[in-house]
């Protein structure tokens, strides 16, 4: 038994030992920093204390950027989970062709978001302004990225095209898990398809649906790649994301230590998000 | 169930092979050099245009100097990036920017090495090292001015002897030229503000001929504001976007060069820098520069050049010689020539001129010194003034734009 645990306790710390050093140590530098006025760059720094705090609760461009990324993530949370549960309803049917629509709709989240994002920018650019020219809608040929009315649409379109396989695959396995002879009772009771889907398939699959729900609402909160590859947070910061606000004002704006505090800041808020979404949707799961 | 963690285990055994891959190649590449015994020098420079070109003159130089090896970086979003490599503690040896408020951050942060007794220095023409000395604060030289540009109106010459207009010397001329090509259907000026720094050439040109003199001093100490200073330049700048094409927050810098080189656009709002660019994708156009007329007044209209490329050293390189003879062999009046003719700025080295005709309507301009620097050099980079130009442009209102600039320029001093 003592030789196993020692296998184990090597399995285990490696991995623990790597987080610590590449993840904890560097939040733990960030919290240092944001009591700063570090630059960036500089060789010296002063103690500045809750400063920089006070500042960001004062600063309209980090509100501005709070709005957009909340109103992007709640949207994008729910087009995903309705899109990909109703797409994996379908590839877990008996449809012919089921591996390959598989793995077609695996594909998405194999591919690196930045790089759909930057064949979504060209798309969004040139094919759907010439498609509309060509068509002689003039009115719809321009670039919607370009508009600060339209410019989230598209992320929210690239977001969701490339988020849904992961839930997608999510939502296939807890299908997967539900034992076919509760439909069999249900189809010979006579419910209906969508009665069934309320009584059966969605309340078999919510510890998944949770888990999806948590999950995609956290990387939506931030949302980095598509907003560099899209808009770079444009037009006149209409798409500034929190993440990429942090990253620009950090670093070309030469805020460092300014921009740590509302990383700070924003790491406490998505904690405690996520933690009620857990909080609150576990406890549906028992109710069903 | 069995399929789907199937092909999960695929996709990860597939990204830990790529990941393999990379990491080998990149030790086997680091052993290489170190059997050599050679220096590497990591040279940064910012400006896509000037790639190839710099390409060429390490190929010479890596040629008479075979112990040493540059390896020059070109990312896009270079002044990003640099910052967050300096934040990690990987500065590179050489670091070739502009001379803007990014080196002022570099140079007064000690990230530079002081070149005020570099002999270097000579050579180069007063008024830049002076421009240096006003973006610093400083009485130290933190860098050598390489590269100068001029930001002026580019214009299509064989478009204008079709339509029979002439260069324009006052704002009243210009808006008039403006509407004329307008009337014969073709389009004034294509922009770009999907690239949102686009939105700061003409800004600047428009700022530097009505701010006045001293204006940035005086700003500081609050003498002055943004509100008084920047109201002519403002409402003029609406005024002229009002002759670009319907959808120009929808394209990019890439998209603008290539409709102005296939005459898309009689006239182009971009520093000579885009010209080199221009040129690229149609090598047969014929164009010219001349400075924005922004005032009725000839003699009052400057032209905005600033350093366009400086050549500054790491204060921490552990190759400050090789950093040096590097810089040294740019400085070469044939190699500097080369850049300049690559590049198509002007040089700061006394002597190397620019015969490009595209720039010749420049020379008595400079001549003259009816030359300022830009305006947004003295800005502070997180003001992020392009993003309030982009929201200036679409909202058509100046006051809002004017107060945010305020607000902005004092929040930036507090940080």
């Amino acid at each position: 038994m003592k030789k196993n645990a020692r296998i184990f306790y090597m399995m285990v710390i490696p991995a623990f030992v790597m987080f610590f050093g590449f993840h904890t140590f560097p939040v733990l530098l960030g919290i240092f920093y944001s009591f700063t006025d570090w630059n960036g760059f500089a060789q010296n720094y002063d103690f500045v204390g809750f400063k920089n705090y006070l500042n960001v609760f004062k600063d309209e461009s980090i509100y501005a950027a709070y709005g957009f990324t909340f109103q992007f993530a709640i949207l994008t949370t729910v087009i995903v989970n309705v899109v990909s549960l109703t797409v994996a309803m379908g590839l877990n049917a008996r449809i012919k062709f089921k591996n390959f629509f598989r793995g077609i709709y695996f594909l998405p989240n194999v591919l690196s978001l930045l790089i759909v994002g930057y064949i979504f920018n060209y798309i969004f650019s040139n094919m759907l302004p010439n498609f509309f020219e060509n068509i002689q809608m003039k009115d719809w040929a321009f670039n919607i990225l370009g508009t600060t009315e339209w410019a989230w649409l598209g992320i929210v379109i690239v977001t969701v095209w490339q988020a849904t396989a992961f839930n997608i695959i999510l939502y296939l396995a807890g299908l997967q898990t539900i034992p076919t002879d509760m439909y069999e009772a249900s189809s010979i009771d006579g419910a209906s398809k969508w009665k069934e889907f309320w009584h059966i398939t969605f309340p078999m699959i919510a510890p998944f649906f949770t888990i999806n729900m948590v999950l995609s609402m956290k990387n939506f909160l931030m949302a980095f790649d598509q907003i560099v590859a899209l808009t770079s947070g444009g037009p006149a910061k209409s798409t500034m994301s929190i993440s990429y606000l942090i990253y620009t004002d950090g670093f070309s704006g030469g805020s460092f230590a300014y921009q740590s505090a509302n990383s700070v800041i924003y790491f406490v808020v998505i904690v405690i998000i996520s933690i009620v979404q857990l909080k609150y949707l576990q406890r549906r799961e028992m109710n069903l | 169930m069995k399929k789907t963690l199937f092909i999960l285990m695929v996709a990860v055994l597939m990204i830990s092979i790529l990941a393999g891959c990379a990491s080998s190649s990149n030790s086997n590449k680091s052993s290489e050099t170190k059997d050599a015994q050679q220096v590497e020098l990591q040279f940064f420079q910012y400006k896509p245009e000037a790639r190839d070109t710099f390409d060429k003159l390490i190929a010479k130089f890596e040629e008479q100097y075979p112990h040493i090896k540059v390896v020059q970086d070109n990312p896009p979003d270079a002044s990003t990036v640099l910052k967050t490599k300096i934040a990690a503690g990987e500065i590179p040896d050489v670091i070739a920017n502009g001379g803007d408020s990014v080196h002022a951050m570099l140079a007064t942060s000690g990230v530079l090495a002081d070149l005020s007794a570099a002999p270097e220095l000579k050579n180069i023409t007063e008024s830049y090292i002076q421009i240096l000395k006003d973006i610093t604060g400083t009485e130290e030289v933190y860098a050598i001015p390489y590269g100068v540009n001029a930001n002026g109106v580019i214009y299509n010459k064989v478009l204008f002897k079709e339509l029979g207009l002439t260069v324009p010397a006052t704002w009243d001329e210009f808006v008039k030229l403006s509407q004329t090509i307008q009337e014969a259907g073709r389009l004034p000026f294509y922009f770009t503000f999907k690239d949102s720094w686009t939105t700061l050439p003409s800004f600047n040109a428009f700022g530097a001929s009505t701010q006045g003199d001293q204006y940035f001093a005086k700003r500081k100490e609050k003498q002055t504001s943004f509100a008084e200073g920047y109201k002519a330049a403002a409402e003029k700048y609406l005024q002229f976007i009002s002759f670009g094409q319907k959808d120009s927050f929808g394209k990019g810098y890439n998209d603008g060069n290539a409709a102005f080189a296939n005459g898309e656009s009689v006239m182009y709002a971009q520093g000579v820098w885009a010209i080199s660019e221009i040129k690229k994708i149609n090598p047969g156009i014929e164009l010219g520069v001349f400075p924005y007329p922004v005032t009725n007044d000839p003699d009052q209209n400057k032209l905005v050049s600033g350093v366009d490329q400086l050549l500054s050293i790491s204060a921490k390189s552990e190759h400050p010689e090789e950093a040096k003879l590097f810089i040294r062999f740019l400085m070469n009046p044939d190699n500097a020539k080369n850049y300049v003719q690559g590049v198509n700025t002007f040089s700061a080295i006394k002597g190397v001129t620019q015969d490009d005709p595209s720039v010749a309507e420049l020379i008595p301009v400079f001549e003259k010194g009816l030359v300022s620097d830009f305006p947004d050099h003295y800005i502070p980079s997180s003001m992020k003034l392009d993003q309030l130009l982009q929201e200036l442009i679409l909202k058509q209102k100046t006051e809002p734009f004017l107060q945010s600039m305020d607000e902005a320029y004092d929040s930036s001093l507090n940080r």
